[in-house]
């Protein structure tokens, strides 16, 4: 009978690892969440899925596969599927979240930021929660370069958390891709809690006239280009995801590309979002995912959503001192900073009219929200150009 | 006492704690808000510029 003891060999693997069970929760908890609560669902039920994969035992979709201190992965023999997927989307090119941005760039239009500039400044401030989360993980010991990781969690923006944490090499990939999808669905949550703790009624008020500016097309086409330019120039290690992200704005800002643009926005954003859930699970494996730090990570990144939330709503209240009566800035505007786009704007809209049903914000706060697409961005990059000098 | 010599090192929920971590997330947080808003003011001024260049030519045509 010996010759059936493969029948009983992952069983037996299993009673040796019971984590990989604990595992099996999560992952039916993420594809829960997905399916019932409609939580990111194009991104937490790949990665709910790929936390069942990885976490059968025997070699699987695996391989034989050592990971050393590190966190770079060793394959004796061929690499199994997620982890050929891992390598080569991610470990080695970090593809997979660039070309996401190829999609996301020409899903944006950046027509109310470009007639509306100044919102621009609330797409900076509304990154203070990144900086201050990295300062909490540190008192909280994590080493720099995963307290780095940990606070870009707070840029709202998936495929720039991952992007940094791969680069950075942190061991808490898996925890941050799962923290950063989760929390962008729940802005609708997360942000009117945030912004009622440092606004008054009277504030939530505030009316802005809207008044937009029309904007050429050349203008439209040159924008992508010279952000490009000056993102190369002044922040050399955002170029990818920026120039990446100003590629797909490209291409539908041309007018000459309508069939790309809505492959960007449609199949190939897709496409990469599939893969792309699947493959961050690599780094759900029961014996790197299930310890302390990943539910302090999780903690932690709830916590940079809210003080990026609360940058942008405490940055638009010191601009209004200064500001003459009749053109101040409703600080909920300044909430929309952040980059789950159109969430946030959807949201801070939604506030408005609870509190006066006349008062329209909408097109301020997705001016704010698409400068909250390229602060997250830029962030992303001036992080990775600190790491040089810090982990040096 | 000199404040600029103090060091910090305890040990905390994940790890140890070291004062040179802790001025470093500090300083990581000065530089990184204010390179963002450099970058941001910059590209404000950008778009001004094109709205300039590129306001007049539509005015003209």
């Amino acid at each position: 009978m010996s010759e059936f003891s493969f029948l009983v060999d992952g069983v037996q693997t299993m009673a040796a690892n019971p984590k990989m069970l604990v595992m099996w929760v999560v992952g039916a908890l993420l594809i829960w969440l997905a399916i019932e609560k409609d939580f990111e669902p194009a991104l937490l039920l790949p990665m709910g899925f790929g936390a069942i994969l990885v976490n059968l035992p025997l070699p699987g979709v695996l391989g034989n596969i050592a990971v050393d201190a590190a966190g770079h992965t060793t394959v004796e023999g061929a690499p199994g599927i997620v982890t050929w997927l891992f390598q080569t989307g991610i470990e080695t090119s970090e593809a997979f979240p660039l070309l996401l941005f190829v999609g996301i760039g020409a899903m944006i239009d950046f027509g109310p930021l470009l007639s509306n500039p100044r919102m621009l400044l609330f797409g900076g401030a509304a990154q203070f929660g990144i900086f201050l989360t990295v300062v909490l993980a540190v008192l909280l010991g994590f080493p720099l370069k995963d307290a780095m990781s940990i606070g870009v969690i707070g840029a709202a923006d998936g495929p720039t958390s991952i992007l940094v944490s791969q680069t950075l090499g942190s061991a808490y990939m898996g925890a941050i891709a799962v923290a950063a999808y989760s929390y962008m669905a729940l802005v609708p949550v997360i942000q009117p809690l945030a912004i009622k703790l440092v606004t008054t009624k009277k504030e939530r008020m505030i009316r802005m006239p809207y008044n937009p500016k029309s904007v050429t097309k050349t203008t439209k086409i040159l924008f992508p280009i010279v952000v490009t330019l000056i993102a190369g120039m002044i922040a050399p290690d955002s170029v990818a995801l920026v120039g990446f992200l100003m590629f797909g704005n490209l291409i539908r800002e041309s007018g000459r590309l309508e069939s790309l643009s809505q492959t960007a926005q449609g199949p190939l954003a897709n496409l990469i979002t599939i893969f792309l859930g699947i493959t961050i699970a690599f780094t759900m494996q029961a014996d790197r995912f299930l310890n302390i730090g990943t539910l302090i990570v999780m903690a932690l990144g709830l916590f940079a959503f809210i003080f990026d939330t609360i940058g942008g709503v405490v940055f638009a209240k010191i601009l209004n001192i200064f500001l003459p009566q009749g053109k101040k800035i409703n600080p909920m505007v300044g909430g929309a900073g952040i980059s789950a786009f159109p969430m946030s704007s959807r949201v801070i809209q939604k506030m408005a009219l609870k509190e006066d049903n006349q008062n329209h914000l909408l097109m301020h706060a997705v001016g704010a929200n698409v400068a909250g697409q390229i602060g997250s961005v830029v962030a992303g990059g001036i992080i990775l150009s600190l790491a040089k000098v810090f982990l040096a | 006492m000199n404040l600029t010599t103090l060091a910090i090192a305890f040990q905390s929920v994940i790890g140890p704690v070291e004062s040179d971590a802790i001025d470093h997330s500090l300083e990581l947080m000065g530089k990184g808000m204010l390179g963002i808003f450099i970058v941001m003011v910059l590209i404000y001024a950008l778009i001004v510029g094109l709205d300039k260049v590129t306001g007049g030519k539509k005015e003209k045509q």
